[in-house]
């Protein structure tokens, strides 16, 4: 819609500075907060500009102070083994599902697809004491297979596929078969490269949903050893004696956002490509 | 040897309608068989058994004598050429045309000189570092066709494979693949509704309607001898006028004033045939019978005048007049028509099939 009215331009720049200061507020709080020492929060008041403790904090955060080690390193490296993992493990696991369920004729073949849509309604949080119970009696708690593997089937990579799949010309399947390439060649010379913005765009999103996961690595993990960046910043909120070390939350809340962006602005081209682009 | 054999095929699908009941044909080698017949008769279906993307309900395959009905396609030596090319989109002109060599293990080197020699043949060479993304029509047509010529087949086939092409474009490569197939000599299997171009490109052609052969001959055979009303309206353009009429006493009654003895003739109802180009204009005292004109097409090198006899019973069937060059015919004008006895055409009503004179 292209209309030449100031009024109309003023409004929709407010409306949208006003969607900008929303999200930017607490992140910006954030920022600063970490600026600060720990004593500036006892007042109940929030500091707006930066302070004088930067260095400090981060330091403190990432080295740890006299003597006693930081753990936001090795949690830093949990939750990317984690979030890689349920990633990689669902890309994969969807694609050969998809594969299988476009690509080959078998019986049942779209009451499996069913059944795999159907598990879009059953999200960990909704099975998570069976799902706890397995990964308990396979003896996986506190270990990387119990943090990721529950998570990986993935109705909706698996869905996604499927329509980029059916996308792809039956004529060009057959010129693969005359050409002489079966199953396992199709998939890697022809599927794969055709699929390539599907998967950046899935990984993209796969990706914050697995860095982004709490409920699940709470419960699994009675082990400091695999604690997740993102469970972490809640457990520093909840100290039973003195007063909660702000600065270091935010320093931890401000790491735990990082890889996430990176990840976002690194693979944005791609991403919008893979949810936007038709052509086959 | 013959190269390519259908025996009694047939394709009845799973859902028991039967597209094909049984085709008889025998292709030598070298030559240039078309496939045509209006959309769903068939003609795409029989091209896709022959390539292996359809099963075979009964019937025999034999590519150069071997039995290939239950082979993979890539495993029975032919090579297709797709509608909309099909070319892998992620490729360059160069991976899509070497691509099926290499799965088959052909040593890099070799690839290379097969590829290059093709592309030469083709004019491709500037092209072949492209994507199909970047190529116009008429060169992703040609990269399909290159595609199927490196790997030297037993057996060429085309699936309608100009449609997508603009009408001057699809002329030329008539010609080229016309000219091709002939310094090639590999035997072809071509797919098309397009009677022009199946007349042009064929040394035989297969009429297909409903799943079954109406003829099978050369372009001239079909032309000058059609063996069903079918042929006979599908191939020319316009199509022959066909009036019904009956024989009576031998005689064929389709007006007052013309009657041939027909005495070989036990059918009493008969489709009387004859080609638009066939029919003379001549003075109204000298002519077999009037016309009367409702349009006139002028195309400059040619005269399409439409309208309908008038008979002798008191039908007007509809009929069409092809002359050449340019004249002026007025809507609702009366013409005299002679229509010279050795280009008739008739047809048993019934059955439809030719009735020999």
């Amino acid at each position: 819609m292209i209309e030449n009215r100031p009024w109309l331009t003023v409004c929709s720049h407010l409306v949208l500075l006003l969607g900008v200061f929303i999200v930017a507020l607490p992140v910006w709080v954030a920022l600063v907060a970490s600026t600060h020492p720990s004593s500036a929060f006892g007042s109940g008041s929030i500091p707006m500009w930066f302070g004088d403790q930067a260095l400090a904090n981060w330091q403190q955060a990432l080295v740890g102070k006299e003597g006693q080690a930081s753990d936001l390193l090795r949690m830093t490296v949990n939750s990317l083994i984690m979030a890689l993992g349920i990633t990689f493990g669902k890309i994969l696991i969807s694609l050969l599902s998809a594969y299988a369920i476009v690509f080959f004729r078998f019986p049942f073949r779209s009451a499996a697809f069913w059944v795999i849509f159907f598990t879009l309604m059953l999200p960990v949080e909704v099975r998570i004491v069976p799902t706890y119970e397995v990964v308990a009696n396979l003896d996986l708690l506190n270990s990387y297979t119990g943090l990721t593997l529950p998570l990986i089937a993935s109705a909706t990579a698996t869905f996604l596929f499927r329509q980029c799949f059916m996308s792809i010309p039956g004529e060009l399947v057959e010129a693969a078969r005359i050409d002489g390439a079966g199953p396992i060649r199709f998939f890697f010379d022809i599927l794969l490269p055709l699929s390539r913005t599907n998967i950046a765009a899935l990984f993209v999103i796969l990706f914050i949903y697995g860095w982004n996961q709490y409920l699940w690595p709470l419960i699994v993990t009675t082990d400091d050893a695999y604690y997740t960046l993102v469970m972490s910043v809640k457990r520093m909120l909840s100290v039973s004696d003195g007063d909660i070390a702000w600065n270091q939350v935010m320093v931890s809340t401000l790491l735990a956002m990082i890889p996430p962006v990176l990840v976002v602005i690194g693979m944005q081209k791609l991403f919008v490509k893979g949810l936007v682009e038709t052509e086959k | 040897m013959s190269d390519l054999v259908l025996q009694n095929i047939g394709k009845t699908y799973s859902n028991g309608y039967q597209a094909i009941p049984s085709i008889d044909l025998t292709i030598e080698e070298g030559e240039f068989i078309v496939l045509v017949g209006p959309s769903g008769c068939g003609k795409s279906t029989l091209l896709r058994m022959v390539a292996g993307l359809e099963g075979i309900s009964q019937g025999e395959l034999l590519i150069k004598g071997d039995q290939v009905n239950n082979k993979e396609p890539a495993d029975r030596d032919i090579a297709m050429v797709f509608q909309n090319y099909a070319l892998y989109p992620h490729m360059t002109v160069y991976d899509n045309m070497a691509y099926g060599l290499k799965n088959r293990g052909v040593a890099k080197a070799e690839i290379a000189t097969k590829v290059s020699a093709v592309a030469q043949m083709l004019g491709l060479e500037e092209l072949l570092t492209r994507r199909p993304k970047q190529l116009s029509g008429g060169q992703r047509q040609r990269v399909a066709m290159g595609r199927a010529m490196v790997r030297d087949p037993k057996v060429f086939l085309f699936d309608e494979p100009l449609s997508n092409l603009d009408a001057k474009l699809r002329v030329q490569m008539r010609v080229e693949i016309r000219e091709l197939q002939r310094k090639l000599g590999t035997t072809t299997l071509y797919v098309t509704h397009d009677q022009v171009e199946a007349m042009t490109l064929a040394d035989r052609l297969v009429v297909l309607n409903k799943g079954h052969a109406e003829q099978i001959g050369t372009p001239m055979e079909l032309y000058l001898r059609p063996a069903s009303t079918f042929v006979a309206e599908f191939i020319g353009s316009p199509s022959m006028n066909l009036i019904p009429s009956r024989v009576e006493q031998g005689k064929l009654q389709l007006s007052v004033d013309i009657q041939l003895d027909c005495p070989h003739v036990s059918a009493q109802s008969v489709m009387f045939g004859i080609r638009p180009e066939h029919v003379d204009i001549s003075p109204l005292d000298q002519a077999d019978v009037p016309f009367i004109v409702k349009a006139v097409e002028a195309l400059g090198a040619e005269t399409l005048v439409h309208g309908v006899l008038q008979l002798g019973d008191g039908n007007t069937p509809a009929f069409i007049v092809r002359v050449a060059g340019h004249h002026h015919f007025e809507g609702g004008e009366t013409l005299g028509l002679t229509l010279p006895s050795q280009a008739w055409h008739l047809f048993d009503a019934q059955t439809t099939k030719r009735i020999e004179a």
